[in-house]
């Protein structure tokens, strides 16, 4: 019998070399027959499939609960037959509130903290429900952008598994938890403020950004005499002891990326995850719309970072490099004579490290050349993240603050008054809690919302220290692993569901307004303290007094804040203000330069020890410091780099993982100060040889069914020495156990054939021809092709803006009612998102260069989708939409087969019927969700142009250009994203097609005309890409010498 | 021999799965003979029984009452709202009905008690179909187009079929100048 493997292979003997410059794995790049194979068979639906055969391998990646139902729902397929549908009931309002109007969506300002960054919210409620989480364009800082972990909190409000009333845990005599038992608000009360009594009280939080909220912290410290102390996982207590050392005063400053012509990172994520991403991207894209003036980004990278792969130049380096090459750097401007304030001190140490760019392995010209471009203008320099939390962490920290003062960025691009002082977390004081709880010198302990028993090292020896704890209280509303070691879980609020206040910056306020009345019996944590306080008539008046915290909340604005902020206006105008616009008040733009303390030099000893495996842990963007972790949308999001989805694993670059003979997914063992860990290898090209990167927020035990057992728990590798956790430097061992896990990535689906899909280049080749590497093609037709008369929708999406941070695929996910399908079918090319980021490398596999690319439904003019669907289910609007008719659908999968784009997603299963109650009140009520069997895929967001159209024709005007803003586009923080009328002739869009030289459309001799235009990235980094041979189909057949050595 | 008996044996499953069909449909809807004598598969004429025997004869027809005076956010919403109870008792506060005084009587108890009425829809829209009153009704279509003498009715029933056809219909009219694009109504 002839297979179809068979004639595969026959069809792949004619086919053309592929252009090898973009490629999206080392499969892709190798040309696998087992790469071809896997493209040829689309969402691996074919019935001879091997997989059909071994479903009991399969099994074990179907781990989780959900994704077990999802099988059982081809079973439970009913048989719905008859004509007569079923009694719908409609329940109108007893009282008619006045804010409510039924199908009309109201908006509301709020706030998003995830422990370091504070983003302003527009939060989208329908019917007194939350249901899509945007950023609020009026805040200074996030100006509109927000972050994907921001979105997806919606999805922690209706999660299941919350906490839903107080509850005690009965303890063994080993401290370990024997039984969860609820227990009455009177009990917990009592019992808690009877504890109280005994005084040596704690409280333990993360970061307090609320003043209001530790306004109530204080109070109640006054009144038990309780301590607080502040921690997070990935606080930034570096930065903030950096800027103490250094300048006298330990805070966290304010960053300017948008003024400055050169950044140089060291290891700080700051577009991915370091301090405050969405509000430095936003900075940081606005000084690269102009191709000819843009900004420049080095980077030196120990893992490959977000800010790595949007680097101009990027440095591949490992963690005892990083101070190397923040003094090589001051070595260079110090010699430059250009330095300003330059002490001897600082010359003779710098002097040291005259021979940096060879210690570091990198050609001296092209280090020099950064340090040129440093002095050139207005720069900035910035390192931090865990990668950076070395033994040496507080030396680069200073060592970089010298560097800014040297290049006069210190009040320019680094404004240390207009930074945050609340950002207070740290693990000296941590670990110095730990040692007063293992002294028995801590009564009780109050912990809210930190997760120590799970985000601290063991080395640290939380656990032991917390069975000496007489009372442990929990505040959050999460059993996790820390809340089941607590004697009573005093539940707190959802954030959606309380007030509070926020500091955004210095000088910037704002309220956090809650979405939703408390769906369940809990408590806010601030009223719980207050309650505690009132029964036992302690503290101030003020925290006795108030009945909510609401009302304390109003009381300390109007004694505290108003005089600070009101402007002359009265207080209740005050208070409307702030919630309309979210925040009063300005981030502070320029600072004065601080001087840099003589001593601090001293702390810098250059003493690092380095080793010939060096580990790095990390936070990744979609996943964070863990606390997120139950959120489907956040586990399916692919990685930003490595597109890698629900699992972490260890990075390795391809020397190394040829030397220790390591594919991709093998298992190893990963030993590090004594600690073992075993996870799958990734090969990740780019990574410096002597460097193994994990990353956090993984291995979570007691965060719930979706993200319990997903990924190792990386946490516990880091090491703690001489009162500091370290984070990474520490000498790793790899030992292969020969065990293998899949790794499941998106990259691998589909493949551009070597066609043009994605374009960079240089500043160089832009300033010769602003087209440069745009491949034009000459199509005809004899057809003239639809005629748009009214709107013509269409999109433009700048990849020299875009970052690729993912934001948009969450606000798509949320907007669309888009279903997570778990790791098994992503595996099986099942993932649902409607718009995608390709990642592709470029350049030397030893130090790839990336590109993104977001990718969604064309909407093409001639869309091979529409001739071959039998049904016309999908058809061709007179707007120039491709409307998809899901009713009409019955699962050909024609479209998705001739969609050169490959953005059709098939509803494999009734995933629908799966949502558990109360999940489904996170659905958008304005988009169907749709059924098993059929065709989906990118709307252009009809619903919004829908409500834009009716809104314009109401008000009885034009539809004007921003009117309608996608999902995608309002989410974006780097503005990449525009849609619009093309047939208005001044939309931004317009513009785009038809004078930005940049812009292309995707396989545009296809001539499928896609109602898309991208424009090609451009690389700031002096270089001229090498003209090619022929473009696509017809690369030089000699191999390129880097394809040696690839892994299947 | 085998094969007649097969055979045999089909056709009673086919049969009984024919009758099972129709009986199905049968004892599914209450009022099967009702709808079969006006349209199949449509429910035109469904007039379900309601919690409270609102008559819109009597408020609409005998009282004039405008139709936005309970429905006051067709104008504003893509749905019509069902009035909350606070609007009935804007009048039932006063007026207690001579008619059916245990009515009025039961809506002034679900009131107070804030217990809201769970009225049975009426007009059935598939999950996949959009319909937009505010397009509508801002456009000067009128209530009765589509549904039909409301004033006479004692008991609200479906009038039109809104069948796809019926929609598109009144779509095509060239003076009506209304879109045709599959994601006017279904998205």
């Amino acid at each position: 019998m002839k297979t179809t493997h068979d004639s595969i292979n026959e069809k792949q003997t004619d086919r053309p070399q592929r252009d090898r410059t973009y490629w999206r794995s080392f499969e892709d790049l190798n040309d696998t027959p087992e790469f071809n194979q896997a493209l040829q068979t689309e969402f691996m639906s074919s019935p001879i499939r091997a997989e059909a055969a071994k479903e009991g391998d399969n099994d074990k990646w179907a781990r989780r609960e959900f994704i077990k139902l999802m099988g059982a729902s081809v079973a439970l397929t009913t048989a719905a037959g008859c004509i007569r549908r079923p009694v719908q009931k409609i329940v109108p309002y007893v009282r008619q509130p006045e804010e409510v109007t039924l199908g009309v969506s109201n908006w509301y300002t709020s706030s998003y903290f995830d422990g370091q960054e504070h983003l302003g919210l527009l939060i989208k409620s329908r019917e007194g429900r939350p249901v899509h989480i945007q950023g609020n364009p009026s805040n200074p800082l996030n100006k509109g952008g927000v972050s994907s972990r921001a979105q997806a909190s919606l999805l922690s409000l209706y999660d299941p598994e919350r906490l839903q009333a107080p509850k005690r845990n009965l303890l063994n005599e080993k401290r370990t938890n024997r039984e969860t038992v609820a227990v009455s608000w009177e009990d917990l009360d009592s019992k808690v403020a009877g504890e109280l009594q005994k005084g040596n009280s704690y409280i333990l939080s993360g970061n307090i950004t609320s003043p209001a909220t530790q306004a109530v912290i204080n109070d109640f410290g006054q009144g038990f005499g309780t301590k607080h102390v502040v921690w997070e996982p990935l606080g930034n207590d570096d930065v903030a002891e950096g800027q103490r050392v250094s300048y006298g005063e330990a805070v966290v400053p304010s960053y300017r990326f948008d003024k400055a012509e050169t950044i140089v990172s060291i290891d700080a994520d700051f577009l991915g995850t370091w301090i405050s991403p969405v509000a430095f991207t936003k900075q940081f894209s606005s000084a690269r719309k102009n191709p000819a003036t843009m900004n420049r980004l080095y980077s030196f990278d120990s893992t490959y970072s977000l800010t790595g792969s949007n680097a101009d130049v990027r440095f591949r380096i490992k963690p005892s490099q990083q101070l190397t090459v923040v003094m090589g750097l001051v070595n260079a401007v110090i010699k430059s004579g250009k330095a300003t304030g330059v002490s001897d001190a600082a010359r003779s140490l710098a002097a040291k490290y005259a021979n940096a760019a060879q210690d570091l392995g990198i050609a001296p010209e092209k280090f020099q050349k950064v340090a040129t471009d440093l002095l050139n203008g207005p720069s900035l320099v910035v390192a931090g993240g865990l990668a950076t939390r070395t033994e040496a962490s507080l030396q680069l920290q200073i060592a970089v603050n010298l560097l800014n003062s040297l290049l006069g960025n210190d009040g320019k691009t680094v404004i240390g008054n207009a930074g945050s002082s609340r950002l207070k977390a740290s693990y000296a004081d941590m670990l110095n809690l730990i040692e007063r709880m293992k002294s028995g010198a801590v009564t009780t302990l109050i912990i809210y919302r930190s997760n120590p028993m799970y985000a601290l090292s063991g080395a640290a020896g939380f656990a032991e220290a917390l069975k000496k704890v007489p009372t442990v209280v929990y505040i959050g509303d999460q059993m996790n692993e820390t809340a089941l070691h607590a004697h009573y879980v005093a539940t707190d609020n959802h954030a959606l569901e309380t007030w509070g206040d926020v500091e955004y910056a210095a000088g910037v306020y704002g309220v956090h307004q809650p979405l939703i009345r408390t769906m369940y019996d809990t408590r806010s944590f601030q009223l719980s303290l207050m309650t505690w306080a009132y029964m036992s008539k302690k503290g101030p008046q003020r925290l006795q007094t108030y009945e909510t915290f609401y009302d304390y909340l109003r009381a300390f604005w109007k004694e505290e804040m108003a005089g600070k902020v009101a402007k002359g206006r009265d207080f209740e105008t005050l208070w409307n203000d702030l919630l309309q616009n979210g925040s009063v008040g300005e981030v502070a733009t320029s600072g004065s330069a601080r001087s840099f303390k003589a001593d601090a030099l001293s702390k810098i000893s250059g003493k690092q020890n380095s080793s010939s495996l060096e580990l790095v842990l990390y936070p990744t963007v979609q996943i964070g410091d863990g606390s997120l972790a139950n959120i489907g949308w956040l586990q399916e999001l692919p990685d930003t780099v490595t597109k890698i989805v629900w699992d972490n694993y260890a990075s390795v670059s391809l020397k190394t993982a040829e030397r220790l003979h390591l594919k991709e997914g093998d298992v190893v063992t990963l030993t590090v100060n004594g600690q073992k860990a075993e996870l799958p290898t990734h090969i990740q090209p780019g990574l410096h040889d002597e460097v193994v990167a994990v990353a956090v927020g993984y291995g979570r035990t007691a965060a719930g069914k979706v993200g319990n057992g997903v990924g190792v728990d990386a946490y516990k590798l880091a090491g703690v020495q001489n009162g500091e956790v370290v984070f990474a430097g520490s000498a790793a061992e790899l030992t292969k156990t020969g065990k293998f896990i899949q790794l499941v990535t998106t990259q691998g689906h589909d493949s551009m054939e070597g066609r043009q899909l994605v374009v960079q280049a240089t500043n160089k080749d832009y300033k010769e021809n602003k087209e440069a590497n745009i491949h034009r093609h000459h199509t005809w037709s004899i057809w003239s092709g639809h005629q748009y008369n009214g709107h013509k929708w269409g999109m433009a999406i700048d990849l020299n803006s875009c970052t690729g941070c993912s934001a948009c695929m969450t606000a798509c996910q949320s907007e669309n009612n888009i279903h997570v399908v778990g790791k098994k079918y992503v595996f099986q090319g099942r993932e649902m998102h409607w718009i995608r980021i390709d990642r592709y490398y470029t350049g030397d596999v030893e130090n790839a260069e990336t590109v993104f690319q977001p990718v969604t439904c064309q909407h093409c003019d001639n869309a091979p989708c529409e001739t071959v669907c039998p049904v016309a289910a999908t058809s061709h609007s007179e707007e120039g939409l491709n409307d998809m008719v899901y009713n009409r659908c019955v699962g050909t999968r024609y479209c998705s087969n001739n969609c050169p784009y490959k953005v059709r997603r098939f509803n494999w299963f009734n995933y629908a019927k799966l949502i558990e109650k109360p999940m489904h009140m996170a659905l958008n009520p304005e988009v169907g969700v749709r059924t098993r069997g059929v065709m989906e895929k990118c709307t252009f967001c009809v619903q919004r142009i829908k409500e834009g159209k009716n809104k314009a024709k109401v008000e009885g005007r034009p539809l004007k250009d921003g009117d309608v803003k996608t999902a995608c586009e309002v989410a974006c923080p780097a503005d990449a994203i525009a849609f619009g009328d093309l047939n208005d002739e001044n939309s931004r869009v317009a513009k785009v097609f038809k004078a930005e030289p940049r812009a292309y459309a995707l396989l545009e001799e296809w001539h499928a005309r896609p109602s898309i235009r991208y424009m090609s990235k451009i690389r700031n980094n002096d270089q001229v890409t090498p003209p090619k041979h022929g473009h696509h189909g017809e690369a030089p057949k000699n191999e390129p010498a880097h394809q040696e050595g690839g892994h299947s | 021999m085998q094969l007649r008996l097969l055979q045999q044996s089909l056709i009673g499953l086919a049969m009984a799965a024919i009758l099972l069909f129709v009986s199905g449909c049968l004892w599914q809807s209450p009022d099967a003979e009702y709808r079969a004598s006006r349209s199949i598969g449509y429910n035109t004429g469904y007039a379900p029984e309601q919690p409270l025997p609102f008559s819109h004869e009597l408020h609409v027809g005998q009282n004039k009452i405008q139709c936005q005076y309970c429905h006051n956010q067709v104008e504003f919403s893509k749905t019509s709202n069902v009035p909350a109870l606070s609007t009935c008792m804007n009048c039932h506060q006063q007026v207690n009905g001579s008619k059916n005084p245990d009515a009025i009587k039961k809506l002034r108890e679900a009131y107070a008690d804030g217990k809201p009425i769970e009225w049975v829809k009426v007009h059935l829209l598939p999950d996949h179909v959009q319909f937009n009153h505010q397009a509508h009704v801002s456009r000067g279509v009128n209530c009765s187009t589509c549904h039909g003498p409301i004033e006479t009715m004692a008991k609200v029933y479906q009038y039109s079929d809104l069948s796809m056809g019926w929609c598109v219909n009144c779509h095509r009219q060239p003076e009506n100048k209304a879109p045709l694009n599959c994601s006017t109504c279904h998205q």
